[in-house]
């Protein structure tokens, strides 16, 4: 067999993540090890996603174990992320971080369905590590630009129909972005305007964001693109950008707050109790 | 008992034998009186007899038809193949008794001959047919694998093939196993062999990059030094794994070069979020005499020794599109994360726990955005510079709305 090779991370809106409902595994033989893929509207096929965002609340949900839970929150929604005692280092960083905080998650997407048929999709995390503003800016442009690029390729697929020799091309191992996109619109019939205007709503969060910041910082400094270049000696600027970021995070921290409490009436979301359930996928993702 | 007996002579005078039914029936009653053997199964195992008896064989599965090499294009067909043995190369188990490559005029093919197949030895240069034959896929290329049910035979005429000529290459260019090539390089690392069929293993490379050459004991060629540069001619690409290597065979040339190679000079760029930092990373002991990371201080190669500390990090980057896995090494490390070797030592002993020091790593670069350069080397980015992503600015977001917008 062949060697492993590590799956990517994708990135995906929150909005979009949890707009998914289609999950299946791949691989030539269907067998219990094969990877769990979930395919999302605009036809992302994760195994593993890469978020950073607001860490608005964290709980222990375990019982004699730690289990804990988080809900993260991004430009379009909010997720809820896991953590116990099979990703114990994750489990501690969660244990240890008080939220309100910007937080960067590698973690497998999770489908859970209750009993009455609602699809939850919850992030089971593999790492957390809290992170600066800087990064979480990053990530929103860095998901916009993936996202526009699976928009692309949706758009390109959707006069084509479902032909004859599509089985061949299907069992192909690594399916292709195009086939993905494909796959995504049979499934979904996805509106790849309704992303558009998430992918705009979002960056238009974002300049906002950042319009603010540089409000904050005018009075204290001269009038420069980069907020942060007044804290630290400018030679030292560009090679070292984090010191810098973490200061200016640290001022922001009424913005901070004032976006969680937004995107929380925003979307008011119900969570059911699904301790249980998923404590069941837990456990099966662990045997993997 | 008689319809058994009599489905079985029926089945036989198909393929025109003639066997009395008395012979028929007492191998039956047998069977299933004697040795309590299923009626489906014993009239299996007598028909087979039979037909073995008058030298029957039949395809045990599917039944194969001849087909070209260009031909194959789907995995797990039974195909009958005419073809010349282009190459043969050294079976990297024990399962295998025989891979190479076999070509005819449409093309050429990764074959592999399992050992339990029992089959002959096919001979390099020499033609034959193959007789069921499944093809096989793996990451989109086709091979064919002879098993319990194949058949060699040997082909008087010679079967036209040829390896697929390539001109001149560069060594970031080989993406395909079995090609012809000719290579200007200079020797970067020479490896002690493990094997007495290879006679020197290492890196070599050219301004696009390095890769891993096996030179055969059989190939009967000059030794390589290392440092020096060669023009190396009609070399086979190999591939293992999906990374690639050139193999010098008997056929291959080795002419020194009067210039000096550059290798590697075009340095990988690679930008994206670093996602993981994994095992081995941070405060590790190295061999002494090899350099290898130590394991329970236990080298692979020269048992335990006692090691000395060194600082570095192994990490995966993502880009949400492709991996990349990433090499820091010690002076790169103390810059980024802002800790000599010495503290880290310090920070090791005091918490008992060389683990401490990956933690510390781990909370200081996952998650974050980078933009790092360096050779490439096998599957890793050897990290030269390693920046943080310029923070994102006002400018930066209305370019990518404007771009979004009119999409």
């Amino acid at each position: 067999m062949a060697g492993f090779s590590r799956e990517v991370a994708r990135r995906i809106f929150v909005e979009e993540l949890k707009s998914a409902n289609y999950s299946f595994r791949d691989g030539e033989d269907q067998h219990q090890y094969a990877p769990q893929y979930l395919l999302t509207p605009t036809g992302a096929k994760c195994n593993r996603v890469f978020m950073v965002g607001t860490l608005t609340e964290k709980d222990d949900i375990g019982g004699d174990t730690e289990y804990w839970r988080g809900r993260v929150v991004d430009p379009t929604g909010s997720i809820l992320i896991y953590a116990g005692q099979y990703q114990p280092e994750a489990a501690q960083i969660l244990a240890n971080i008080e939220a309100p905080a910007f937080v960067a998650v590698v973690g497998k997407p999770n489908l859970y369905q209750t009993e009455d048929g609602n699809i939850i999709i919850s992030v089971r995390a593999e790492s957390i590590e809290r992170v600066d503003e800087v990064t979480r800016n990053q990530w929103i442009m860095d998901t916009a630009r993936r996202t526009q690029e699976r928009l692309k390729v949706l758009r390109s697929t959707e006069p084509v129909s479902v032909s004859g020799d599509f089985s061949t091309a299907d069992k192909a191992p690594a399916s292709s972005p195009a086939q993905d996109a494909q796959r995504a619109m049979e499934h979904y019939h996805t509106d790849a305007e309704h992303y558009r205007q998430m992918v705009i709503r979002a960056l238009a969060s974002l300049r906002a964001d950042l319009d603010l910041s540089l409000g904050h910082t005018k009075p204290e400094s001269e009038p420069t693109t980069k907020p942060e270049a007044e804290i630290e000696p400018p030679v030292e600027v560009k090679e070292k950008a984090k010191p810098d970021a973490k200061k200016s995070r640290a001022k922001k921290s009424s913005t901070l707050s004032g976006l969680a409490e937004q995107d929380d009436t925003e979307e008011v979301e119900e969570v059911p109790i699904f301790k249980r359930p998923i404590d069941g996928g837990e456990g099966r993702g662990a045997a993997r | 008992m008689k319809e058994l007996v009599d489905q079985i002579s029926a089945r036989l005078r198909d393929q025109k034998i003639e066997v009395p039914e008395e012979e028929i029936a007492s191998r039956l009653k047998k069977l299933i009186e004697d040795f309590r053997v299923p009626e489906g199964e014993a009239r299996r195992s007598v028909l087979n007899y039979f037909l073995k008896e008058h030298g029957v064989t039949f395809p045990a599965r599917a039944s194969s038809e001849k087909v070209k090499i260009s031909e194959i294009a789907g995995p797990g067909r039974w195909v009958d193949l005419e073809v010349k043995v282009l190459d043969l190369w050294e079976p990297a188990t024990e399962a295998i008794s025989q891979t190479g490559l076999i070509g005819d005029g449409s093309g050429s093919m990764k074959f592999v001959k399992w050992t339990k197949s029992g089959l002959p030895d096919l001979e390099l240069g020499k033609s034959y047919i193959l007789k069921r034959v499944v093809t096989d896929e793996f990451q989109g290329r086709f091979s064919i694998k002879l098993n319990k049910t194949s058949q060699i035979e040997p082909l008087e005429k010679e079967v036209e093939a040829q390896l697929k000529r390539v001109q001149p290459m560069k060594v970031v260019e080989i993406n395909e196993p079995g090609l012809w090539v000719d290579l200007k390089v200079k020797v970067t690392q020479l490896w002690e062999s493990n094997s007495d069929a290879i006679s020197q293993s290492g890196l070599i490379g050219d301004e696009t990059g390095s890769i891993k050459f096996v030179k055969w004991a059989k190939a009967d060629l000059p030794d390589l030094e290392e440092g020096k540069s060669y023009h190396l001619l009609n070399l086979v690409t190999d591939e293992f794994q999906g990374r690639f290597s050139v193999k010098l065979n008997r056929t291959s040339k080795i002419e020194p070069l009067d210039i000096d190679v550059e290798v590697g000079s075009q340095a990988a760029e690679f930008a994206g979020a670093l996602v993981d930092v994994q095992k081995g990373s941070g405060l590790i002991k190295r061999c002494p005499v090899c350099k290898r990371s130590l394991a329970k201080g236990v080298c692979s190669e020269h048992g335990k020794v006692e090691g000395t500390y060194d600082l570095r990090i192994k990490a995966v980057m993502d880009d949400g599109r492709r991996v990349q896995d990433v090499l820091i090494n010690r002076e790169t490390t103390e810059r980024l994360v802002g800790l000599t070797l010495d503290e880290a030592k310090q920070m090791a002993m005091e918490a008992l726990d060389h683990e401490v020091v990956r933690s510390l790593i781990e909370s200081k670069l996952v998650g974050r955005y980078f933009c790092i350069t360096g050779p490439r080397v096998d599957r890793y980015l050897l990290v030269e510079t390693i920046n943080e992503a310029q923070p994102v600015t006002i400018a930066d977001v209305n370019e990518l709305i404007a771009a979004v917008e009119v999409s």
